[in-house]
């Protein structure tokens, strides 16, 4: 019993030492499920980083890629595809794309790698109003962000 | 083709423009559609090698767009013109995805 727990034990240290090394693909998906169920954006931070403090700076971020109303609220025209994009001159290690309007919170998540240039360009669907949220960890372990309130004129749920 | 790429270097850096052709369909679409949510399908993950170096690693929940497009750059300094770039999803069901194209 006690050799069966220690085998187990060292396989589960040596998994851990080795998978941050590999540069396989990695599925957050499959590492962090509860970041994709977390209905709220807070919880799905929370899920994701273990955290949900973050540095508003050095992240850039555009939505909808139209003038901004009033200074704070960007106008989409169509929920079903809302151009997002966001850029970052941070080393990184991860970035992760979250939003409040949906069922669901996370996005997407990207991982960072030696022959990134962190300026990325997506489209996504929200079926109301609500927030976009980048969150880019840093190599130095903080977390860096910025947020984009989106106004929809068409939900792009109902498809 | 299952999704589409386009490539160029440019100063250095090779700017990426991708759309993968897929329905993307929520939980709650499906539930509209068939009453059942897990009949949900969209792409959970998208790579891009080139050269066999993965340049771009991502994965994705159903709020990306019906049939999206992803743009991305990385460094072109250990690639040139002619390289091939390849891209691969993964969708819910496990069916994959593939595209290829040569730097321009």
């Amino acid at each position: 019993m006690q050799r069966r727990k220690f085998l187990s034990l060292t396989l589960g240290a040596l998994a851990l030492a080795v998978a941050p090394a590999s540069v396989r693909a990695e599925d957050f998906r499959k590492l962090k499920p509860n970041v994709w169920t977390a209905h709220k954006m807070e919880d799905a931070i929370m899920a994701m980083y273990g955290t949900t403090t973050t540095i508003e700076e050095g992240v850039k971020l555009t939505a909808a890629n139209v003038a901004f109303d009033s200074g704070t609220t960007a106008t989409a025209a169509n929920g079903g595809a809302i151009p997002v994009d966001f850029s970052t001159k941070i080393d990184a290690k991860t970035i992760a794309v979250f939003q409040d309007a949906n069922p669901e919170s996370a996005v997407c998540v990207y991982s960072v790698n030696k022959y990134s240039v962190n300026d990325y360009s997506i489209k996504i669907k929200m079926g109301n109003p609500g927030t976009v949220k980048v969150v880019v960890e840093g190599t130095d372990g903080k977390l860096y962000s910025a947020t984009q309130k989106l106004n929809v004129a068409k939900g792009g749920c109902e498809g | 083709m299952s999704i589409r790429v386009k490539a160029k270097l440019k100063k250095g850096v090779v700017n990426v423009k991708a759309m993968a052709k897929h329905k993307m369909m929520t939980y709650n679409q499906a539930e509209k559609k068939t009453g059942n949510r897990d009949d949900a399908n969209f792409i959970t993950h998208i790579t891009a090698t080139c050269n066999g170096n993965v340049v771009y690693d991502m994965s994705t929940s159903q709020f990306l767009s019906k049939n999206p497009i992803v743009k991305f750059k990385f460094k072109g300094d250990e690639f040139k013109k002619g390289d091939k770039l390849e891209m691969t999803w993964v969708d819910r069901k496990g069916k994959t995805g593939k595209g290829k194209t040569k730097i321009k």
